[in-house]
């Protein structure tokens, strides 16, 4: 079931088109990266779905809400370089927005010293939020856009500025979130995406060029190939490859006989029988998927 | 509720940058800086010295209802300055953090986080240009002698409506720009205008809120308050309720990031 | 002369007021992590410049946010 459903979402700034038509729907209780370089739309489309910006066209319909209900008590959000009150404690802080998110005082306060110990920045929940380093500020930032638990929890670039310690601990973070909400984050980076996304949106100049469950993607831009090593000449075995009828082409490229098949199945049947028969010195036979940087290459160069 | 919560962090944030302690000063100061120059720097011109022997210095008779008026005369020039400058901020300066990118995605009432902030610094103001009026009072009353509490507290309530205009000048600009200094500049510049159009139509117009301190002159004079000043009193409460109204719709249209 | 001391009393608040703004504003000086321009130079201002130095770096000098 759908949580959001977007349609047709276009915004300009000053008639410069940034997000060019975007389709698409977040399903409940799902990880979902958008992905794409710097500068596709990313931070424009969160940004419109969190109410921050009005689109220039298109709809917007979060499924749980009635016609009159405000979305914001059903969202989450981190934007890229959160800002706080930098006088205020970090609990203050998650009880002041936790209060305009309607909970009652006690409960706010309850729900803070939670998240608190959920985020791990406990112990410094009395200091002062100025004094506070970039990974605790980040920490402290899913932890206001938790507050109120939200149905869907937006994170704009969430771990890009922190080191790999923080962005470690933000991913796991986010995994344990996954119970509760639905989340869609931003990156730029693909490993993050692919680490704890169940399904992803690529984004290119302010278009979605794929989307849809990421094993999905996987196995629809999967080039079928075999990498094939063997010990001496393996220049001699080329024509013996091109032979079979389930294979398509091989090429030499390193040492590495690259071949590509038709029928991967089939192939890899044929080869090991060969091999096996004609004794051929074997190092490495391997079936090579493609991953999604070369998924993400190959969609983004067009 | 929100508009408390609100209401009562902008107080917190105003305690911890320690604007309640010296904004009452600053106003103190102002208040009753010139009631005490006018009544003593003859004296002390006097006492000093440097005059020759015999000359007679004449003290002018400042009386009471006048010398209170000095009180305004500061903060119309000075004090507007000030509210301006510690209100330049409120909205302003949380837009141009990001702050407001975190708080306005809660579902926050606009009208509410408005009025919540004005009422704070506006409550901030008020204790300020109570405890400086007050402490004018008792140095007029012990060196120009007496003044009723009557006028007193006319001057006062009248006065105070010239402030709420101030402030909410500052609250409407606000929510039209994003940099706090342009904020200021948009508010004084707007004070400044409004007294020249007041001079230039000064007496067409006896309603513009800033005949309000004229029409008090009176009010001291004659210990009665004027038609003019209900009518004038009445028009800057009603404009101000109309900024902070326009305030909201400015708020709703501004986009709140880049 | 005679007069001048018998006038202390009435002006001693305004030199108090005085005091405590200067003194508030060098507390918050040292206190804040960063000014807009040098601690140093704000520290000139507000010993300085009467009530006035205190003033603009309260509303100048702070970082608020």
């Amino acid at each position: 079931m759908a949580v959001v459903e977007v349609r047709q979402l276009e915004k300009s700034f000053k008639g410069k088109e940034a997000v060019k038509g975007l389709d698409f729907e977040l399903q409940r209780g799902k990880v979902i990266a958008l992905l794409g370089p710097n500068g596709a739309g990313k931070t424009t489309t969160l940004r419109m779905l969190s109410g921050l910006l009005k689109p220039t066209k298109g709809t917007i319909r979060f499924s749980e809400t009635n016609e009159n209900e405000d979305i914001r008590n059903h969202i989450g959000f981190l934007p890229q370089y959160p800002s706080f009150h930098s006088w205020m404690t970090g609990k203050e802080f998650l009880i002041y927005v936790g209060q305009l998110a309607h909970l009652s005082k006690d409960e706010a306060q309850e729900r803070a010293n939670e998240l608190l110990e959920k985020v791990g920045i406990a112990n410094a929940a009395n200091q002062r939020i100025g004094k506070y380093s970039g990974g605790m500020k980040q920490r402290l930032g899913i932890a206001q856009a938790m507050i109120h638990q939200p149905q869907l929890l937006m994170l704009d670039e969430p771990v890009s500025s922190l080191d790999p310690i923080g962005r470690r601990e933000v991913l796991q973070l986010m995994e344990e979130l996954k119970e509760q909400t639905t989340i869609l984050f931003s990156t730029h980076i693909l490993g993050d995406a692919e680490e704890i996304c169940d399904d992803l949106l690529l984004m290119h100049n302010g278009k979605i060029l794929e989307s849809g469950p990421i094993k999905e993607l996987q196995i629809k831009h999967q080039t079928s190939l075999l990498e094939i090593i063997i010990e001496e000449n393996p220049e001699t075995y080329i024509d013996r490859l091109k032979a079979f009828e389930s294979i398509e082409d091989c090429k030499l490229e390193k040492g590495k006989l690259l071949v590509a098949v038709n029928d991967m199945d089939k192939a890899r049947t044929q080869i090991l029988q060969a091999a096996l028969q004609e004794k051929w010195p074997l190092i490495k036979f391997e079936l090579r998927r493609t991953t999604l940087e070369e998924m993400f290459m190959k969609v983004v160069s067009g | 509720m929100q508009w408390m919560t609100i209401f009562k962090k902008e107080l917190l944030g105003d305690w911890r940058s320690m604007k309640w302690i010296w904004v009452p000063l600053v106003f103190i100061l102002l208040c009753i800086m010139d009631p005490l120059m006018t009544y003593f720097m003859p004296r002390i011109l006097d006492s000093v010295g440097g005059m020759p022997e015999g000359a007679v210095i004449e003290f002018p008779e400042v009386p009471p209802t006048e010398a209170i008026m000095m009180s305004l005369t500061e903060l119309s020039m000075f004090g507007s300055l000030l509210i301006a400058a510690i209100t330049m901020s409120v909205i302003a300066g949380e837009r141009k953090s990001g702050v407001a990118e975190l708080i306005l995605v809660k579902p926050v009432n606009y009208f509410s986080y408005i009025t919540s902030k004005w009422a704070a610094k506006l409550f901030l103001i008020f204790i300020s240009y109570s405890l400086g009026m007050l402490a004018s009072w008792y140095y007029v009353d012990l060196l120009f002698g007496g003044l009723s509490a009557e006028r007193f507290f006319g001057l006062f309530i009248f006065y105070f409506i010239w402030l709420i205009f101030t402030v909410t000048v500052a609250i409407f600009y606000n929510t039209i720009f994003k940099r706090p200094g342009i904020v200021l500049a948009a508010s004084v510049g707007t004070y400044i205008a409004l007294s020249i159009l007041a001079q230039v139509f000064a007496n067409r117009s006896p309603w513009f809120p800033n005949n309000i301190s004229s029409h008090i002159r009176s009010l001291m004079a004659s210990g009665e308050v004027s038609s003019d000043l209900w009518i004038a009193a009445g028009v800057t409460v009603g404009i101000s309720i109309i900024l902070l109204i326009a305030s909201n719709f400015s708020l709703r249209k501004a986009e709140l990031a880049e | 002369m005679e007069e001048i001391t018998s006038m202390l009393p009435i002006i001693a608040p305004l030199i108090v007021i005085q005091l405590v703004l200067m003194i508030i504003a060098l507390i918050s000086l040292i206190k804040a992590e960063r000014t807009n321009g040098h601690k140093a130079l704000w520290a000139v201002l507000i010993i300085c410049l009467g009530y006035i130095g205190p003033i603009l770096f309260f509303i100048i000098g702070r970082r608020q946010d």
